[in-house]
């Protein structure tokens, strides 16, 4: 009988620690739920006295979740969660974190699949494309957005014709340039808009190297800069000044219609990458692709000439011992200083703010837009993006300055316009840099050739459906 | 009485063996029988779509050309690793049961890599291989150093079979003290008496009688090479252009970059079988050279 009841015993033990664990996560379930459907039925009220009352006003308590993509900033961005509360105490912001470089869009995913999305979510354009039925579409809001934005900014937020993303930050891409070594070697001030073709870069590397002794070019040797930046960005965004011609060409490539060998924008591209290669300041091993060493090479003066984009400054911008003064040129693709490429830089919108249409309160989401508006123009949110956080946001009157040089180098292009719009790889497969940037890869180290390069990107393309 | 006792035994094998039955239930069995059943499943994540498909996934694997390249180049990683993480260890330990001066300091140190993760790991023989061999071989002129070992197809494998070696040596060699501490010291002293020479010894009874330590060993080499990912990630990352992909890294891969989770799951099963069909083979096979002394 003894045995009986101990045994009765741990069965109970047992029934009482699942029962909790059950209750636990039933209970945070279920508060959440009455949480949004008593949120929910008084902004039923709300709406019928007024429908575009600020609901930081309303006096209701809101809480907001955001979901973070940029994750080495979620400091900065707790800091404006904290502010706001303070100037609208009835609103909270709750910050969803991830790990930097780890599993941060599984998060996503999860927090989908369990009926709990975020309301705000930071993430980059390519996931908005993925999840695209679960956002908001911010139409009402499009022409506020055109107006504090600089131009094209909202454009990189449209996706099939809807306004899902908020833009925040931009980043652009080219030829970056030491001024200091390149000055030196042509002994004279430098004007990069001399540089429109093909030839006068090939003029130039060569001034630079027999002035430098070494071969000035830094080429990163890493699959994402070569795959998707050098290859697939520019490659299938200089196709046509027209996103529908772009998007038509890169199907028939898909489809196997197109061959990349007849294409002048692919050839011109990989001519400049031989002339690069044959300038290159890691010939002897190209794919070390050490990014902390390769940008300080760059910095320090080095190399003259590095395949990167602005935000290299997160590692040289704190460097001991570096130059001052970098630009940024165009990568030009044929020997017509008119054709498309050659006087642009490729420039993109690497995250944006999506609202969410699935499970959010209209309560909840006129807050969400609410607080953005504060943070993307308020001189708080202002200082935050840009001194902080070393980012350069694509907005008008932006209250701060920025002590990125690259992104300052950059931002003249922008405000001429001669800017390349990558949208197009918010359409592309998630790992078509990685396939794409082996490729080219190997073309770097000679173990294949033009031909054969061709061929496995066309190989890859046509697999994917 | 009888069902009494029965019952308290129950009621014992619960108190102790239930825990761990049930965490090896929660973590181990459920998630490998529910991993079976997605792999018969469209299993996409975006679309929330688990439609059952049967076998098209498995079909999927064999047609996946660069998984069978890479199942390949593990079998092949597998065997040098094995082969020389065991040689290794096995002198190690002979060398450390020998009675000389400073054993325990020099088992500790070549236990060491044991303890520090298979990331740290990585990054520390990454660093060697891709910075401090490059700059001394350009110093000295030494032309196998030259380059970083890491951008060549070839020397890649051999850092990562090298770093792997390096790291399950320690682990091994323990085993082995603990089998030549079990060779009986009369067996070892009659040879002695009979005229044997040391590497007699060595060959004829040593070898021989520590076969359940090799047993052992080569098991546990050859598991956990077959399962290397952490070192093969922050070594190597596949590269250069994919040619260092084990096969446990070709399958997050193609989960998690690729989205294509159900032939994913697909390839994490048939690796499964492989490993255990040739653990199960070998240590079938090494147990039946066991001799009693």
């Amino acid at each position: 009988m003894k045995a009986l009841q101990r045994l009765a015993f741990l069965a109970l033990c047992l029934v009482l620690l699942i029962g909790a664990t059950a209750a636990c996560s039933s209970n945070n379930g279920g508060s959440g739920n009455s949480a949004a459907t008593s949120t929910g039925s008084s902004g039923g009220g709300t709406e019928t006295k007024s429908d575009s009352a600020p609901a930081s006003q309303s006096g209701k308590e809101i809480k907001i979740t955001f979901f973070n993509t940029s994750a080495e900033v979620n400091t900065i961005f707790e800091e404006l969660f904290a502010k706001y509360h303070e100037l609208n105490p009835n609103v909270t912001v709750e910050l969803i974190p991830t790990p930097i470089g780890g599993a941060q869009i599984e998060i996503f995913q999860a927090r989908l699949a369990s009926g709990n999305p975020p309301t705000i979510s930071n993430l980059d354009p390519g996931h908005i494309v993925q999840y695209m039925d679960r956002f908001l579409d911010l139409e009402p809001y499009r022409a506020k957005f055109e107006e504090l934005t600089l131009p094209g900014a909202v454009d990189g937020g449209v996706f099939d014709g809807k306004f899902l993303g908020i833009p925040w930050t931009a980043q652009g891409y080219g030829l970056l340039y030491n001024t200091r070594v390149v000055e030196e070697a042509i002994g004279g001030k430098f004007d990069p808009s001399t540089i429109r073709t093909r030839d006068d870069l090939a003029a130039l590397l060569e001034k630079v190297e027999a002035a430098m002794g070494v071969p000035p070019v830094m080429i990163h040797g890493a699959d994402w800069s070569l795959g998707a930046h050098y290859f697939g960005a520019l490659g299938f965004s200089l196709q046509s000044r027209n996103a529908d011609e772009r998007m038509a060409y890169w199907q028939s490539v898909k489809a196997g219609t197109a061959k990349l060998a007849d294409n002048a924008v692919f050839n011109g591209l990989m001519d400049t990458f031989d002339l690069l290669k044959k300038h290159n300041y890691r010939k002897n091993d190209p794919l070390v692709a050490n990014y902390e060493l390769d940008s300080a090479d760059f910095a320090k003066g080095n190399a003259a000439f590095y395949f990167m984009g602005d935000w290299t400054w997160a590692v040289i911008g704190s460097m001991e011992g570096r130059d001052n003064d970098f630009g940024v040129l165009p990568v030009p693709i044929s020997n017509n200083p008119n054709d498309y490429g050659n006087g642009q830089i490729a420039y993109s919108e690497p995250k944006l703010f999506a609202i969410d249409n699935s499970a959010a309160t209209p309560e909840e989401q006129q807050a969400a837009i609410e607080f953005l508006e504060w943070m993307l123009t308020s001189e708080e949110g202002q200082k935050a993006i840009v001194e902080q956080m070393g980012l350069v946001m694509p907005y008008k009157d932006v209250k701060a300055v920025s002590p990125n040089v690259i992104s300052n180098a950059v931002a003249e292009y922008v405000k001429q316009g001669q800017t390349i719009d990558i949208g197009i790889i918010n359409y592309f497969p998630s790992d078509y840099w990685a396939n794409n940037g082996a490729s080219m890869q190997k073309y770097l180290v000679d173990h294949v050739d033009r031909a054969g390069l061709y061929q496995e990107i066309e190989k890859y393309w046509q697999s994917v459906k | 009485m009888k069902n009494n006792k029965a019952l308290r035994n129950t009621g014992l094998f619960l108190l102790f063996g239930g825990p761990s039955l049930f965490a090896f239930t929660v973590v181990f069995v459920i998630p490998f029988f529910v991993g079976l059943y997605l792999t018969f499943t469209k299993w996409d994540v975006i679309s929330n779509d688990g439609s059952f498909v049967g076998f098209v996934n498995y079909v999927e694997v064999f047609r996946d050309d660069s998984f069978l390249t890479q199942l390949w180049f593990t079998i092949r990683y597998v065997f040098f690793t094995v082969i020389i993480s065991n040689l290794l260890a096995f002198f190690i330990a002979l060398a450390l049961t020998s009675g000389m001066k400073g054993e325990r300091w020099l088992r500790t140190g070549y236990f060491t890599p044991n303890l520090i993760g298979g990331i740290v790991l990585g990054y520390l023989w990454q660093s060697l291989f891709s910075r401090v061999f490059p700059f001394l071989g350009q110093k000295y002129g030494w032309a196998i150093f030259e380059t970083s070992w890491l951008t060549n197809t070839d020397k890649a494998f051999w850092a990562l079979v090298i770093a792997t070696a390096w790291q399950l040596a320690g682990y091994l060699m323990i085993i082995y003290i603990a089998g030549f501490a079990g060779v009986p010291k009369d067996v070892i002293e009659a040879a002695k008496m009979d005229g044997a020479g040391h590497f007699t010894v060595l060959r004829k009874i040593v070898l021989r009688l520590s076969i359940p330590a090799i047993v052992v060993c080569v098991f546990l080499s050859l598991s956990r090479s077959f399962l290397t990912y952490d070192l093969n990630l922050s070594l190597t990352k596949g590269g250069p252009f994919n040619s260092t992909e084990l096969a446990t890294y070709h399958i997050v891969q193609k989960a998690f970059l690729s989205n294509q989770y159900g032939i994913g799951q697909a390839e994490a099963i048939v690796l499964f079988v492989i490993v255990a069909a040739v653990a199960l083979t070998q240590s079938y096979l090494l147990k039946k050279l066991e001799v009693e002394s």
